[in-house]
């Protein structure tokens, strides 16, 4: 028997979450490629003239990578729940239209064309991919569009073959550039972690929480307009603004997590999936806890891609399908009978 | 519609906090051009290339982290290891408490120069991808170090040692040289490469003219019309170069028409020795001198 979900259950299901998450980070921040002593990070100084590597490690690679991963997992969790829905596909994830190959382009013109300057902090890398996704984004709205008003297959079809277009050129460029400009890009292209500075952490964590927000607040409409189009509008909900809405503010988020790290695949995809297989496809609760769940599980997997191949690194996004994968699966044989919602 | 407002707002004064407190708090900007680097003490090197020279200025006390690929001189495998070439893990270069980390310059490595010189650390980028670039480094390594004296007998000896061959040489023909880069599918090195130096100052020239690509994928074809002379294969994985010769040749009879098949002038050199641009530029000059001019210097 399905309980309804009340604003104390909601309230609790996400605190509770949000501790595991915090447990989750700090227990990760005590695992790396090299040993450090906690009492000598918190307690030795950090000044310039005895330089404290444990403190160093801890506070300036450690932590702000995971408050990264973190950041980076709930933006792609958030954005992967509203695609689904607003699609109505259950394959649909944060690429899915065009986003990946669209910063991928952005970030192997900065490499290629060997532009140097930093915006913010941030490097051209970033800044392109950036734009990129959001330009194309635009462009497979803009085409979406002219193909009909709710047609969300129309929309899908043209994000489907930009993709391929934009990743045709992609090889192509990658076919005549410098082999070590290439391989700077393929590392990006499957997920780059580093820490970042302080401010580049703030900013990209303001602008995914205010994204996870606003996507918060369209969620009872993303509940009606998952059960289709023509329902929703019957119920007196304007589909196109909320389309719209759930579009873009989920582009800018995802735009926001590639260009802090690359592309990363399948937390956008599988997280979703795997919280509405346990608690139910209620929007209003699948939101907040996927994005919970999503910076939990990249947070772990960045973890792994950090210490595993010691004192080399994986991309992240070898870890996150490698142990996502297997791990949806079970979930997905366990929960469906109960839950039915394939069928 | 408020909660939008609400939001906006927000999202505005975040931002502005956050700006506010990077810039209290901001890290010290570093400069480029420290002024005294008299000799670092703890060096760490993130390139196999840079490795052999660091040991080249007899530095060999003063480093304490290479990378995994960094095997040569033997001795460089004992040090401490700081993750690859390709992804150096900055985690384990601030463990080895370096006063400088050398580095070459390109993306993967400039990220790595950005993000240690934000917490301090004091980095030297060479960009070397020709042999001028090479010696250049040379100095500007000697000078971070107070080993200028070193630096300058390193680059004498190489172009003393390059001058000679180039006069034992110069009545001799320049083979036509293929240089493979990977068999299958074919890439060869192309003449915007410091391979191509190297082959000129060996006494050959490049078979393929201009291209594109710095390594160009080619055909069947584009070899056969090269009229080449002479195939040139360095190893790739570390081990037994005999059994990349063997392949090497199964492979190349089928072009039984290329002189370099008909006449059985293909090598498999040490790719190590011919793809960093480090102390043993000669040596490799001189390996693949030795397939040019067989005759002239003797196998």
């Amino acid at each position: 028997m399905p309980r309804l979900l009340s604003p104390k259950i909601l309230f609790l299901r996400i605190a509770a979450a949000a501790l595991l998450l915090f447990l989750t980070m700090l227990l990760c921040s005590l695992v790396g490629t090299e040993e450090i002593s906690l009492r000598t990070a918190l307690t030795g100084s950090a000044d310039a003239l005895s330089p404290n590597p444990d403190f160093e490690i801890l506070m300036h690679v450690r932590v702000p990578r995971i408050i990264l991963a973190a950041i980076v997992g709930a933006a792609l969790a958030g954005a992967g729940v509203t695609f689904q829905a607003v699609l109505r596909n259950p394959l649909a994830d944060p690429y899915i239209l065009g986003i990946s190959s669209g910063a991928g382009l952005g970030a192997m013109l900065a490499v290629i064309s060997g532009v140097n300057w930093t915006l913010w902090g941030r490097s051209p890398i970033a800044v392109f991919a950036f734009a990129g996704a959001l330009g194309t984004v635009w462009l497979v709205w803009m085409i979406g569009r002219v193909t009909g008003k709710f047609h969300v297959t129309g929309l899908l079809l043209a994000g489907v073959v930009v993709n391929a277009c934009f990743s045709a050129v992609i090889m192509f460029l990658t076919s005549i550039a410098k082999s070590q400009d290439v391989y700077a890009t393929i590392f990006w292209l499957m997920g780059n972690m580093n820490e970042e500075d302080f401010f580049v952490l703030w900013a990209g964590a303001g602008a995914v929480g205010a994204g996870l927000v606003a996507l918060f607040f369209i969620s009872p409409q993303l509940n009606a307009i998952s059960f289709g189009a023509t329902d929703a509008q019957s119920i007196g909900i304007d589909v196109r603004r909320t389309q719209f809405l759930a579009f873009a503010i989920s582009a800018f988020i995802t735009a926001v997590a590639v260009s802090l790290s690359g592309l990363i695949g399948f937390v956008g995809l599988i997280v979703p999936h795997a919280v509405r297989l346990v608690l139910g496809p209620d929007h209003r609760q699948l939101l907040p806890l996927s994005s919970l769940v999503g910076a939990m599980f990249l947070v772990a997997a960045d973890t792994v891609a950090r210490v595993v191949v010691a004192p080399a690194q994986l991309p992240v996004g070898v870890i996150t399908a490698m142990v996502g994968g297997p791990f949806f699966l079970i979930l997905l044989m366990r929960y469906n009978k109960k839950v039915g919602w394939l069928t | 519609m408020r909660k939008w407002w609400f939001l906006c707002v927000f999202l505005v004064l975040w931002h502005l906090l956050g700006y506010a407190l990077a810039r209290r708090s901001g890290p010290a900007q570093w400069t480029d051009a420290k002024p005294d680097r008299s000799g670092a003490q703890r060096i760490v090197s993130v390139a196999p290339n840079l490795t052999e020279l660091l040991y080249a200025l007899d530095l060999d006390e003063a480093i304490v982290g290479v990378t995994l690929d960094s095997d040569y001189p033997p001795a460089a495998t004992e040090k401490a290891k700081v993750g690859t070439f390709w992804q150096p893990s900055i985690e384990a270069i601030i463990a080895c408490k370096p006063d400088l980390v050398v580095t070459l310059a390109f993306q993967q490595h400039k990220s790595l120069v950005a993000r240690l010189r934000r917490m301090g650390y004091d980095c030297l980028t060479t960009d070397i991808w020709t042999v001028d670039d090479l010696f250049a480094g040379i100095e500007a390594l000697g000078r971070a170090t107070a080993r200028e004296a070193q630096a300058e007998q390193l680059i004498a000896g190489i172009t003393a040692k390059t001058r000679r061959l180039r006069e034992i040489l110069q009545d001799q023909d320049r083979p036509r040289v293929l240089w493979v880069v990977q068999r299958e599918p074919l890439r060869v090195a192309g003449q915007n490469t410091f391979i191509n130096e190297l082959i000129e100052l060996a006494g050959g020239q490049n078979a393929i003219g201009p291209t594109l690509h710095k390594y160009p994928p080619i055909g069947a074809e584009q070899v056969i019309a090269a009229d080449v002379q002479v195939i040139i294969e360095p190893t790739m994985v570390k081990g037994d170069p005999s059994r990349q010769r063997d392949q090497a040749l199964a492979h190349w009879h089928r072009l039984p028409t290329v002189p370099a098949v008909a006449d059985g002038r293909i090598y498999v050199i040490d790719g190590d020795v011919v793809s960093r641009l480090g102390p043993r530029l000669y040596q490799g000059i001189e390996t693949i001198a030795q397939c040019l001019h067989p005759d002239v210097l003797g196998e």
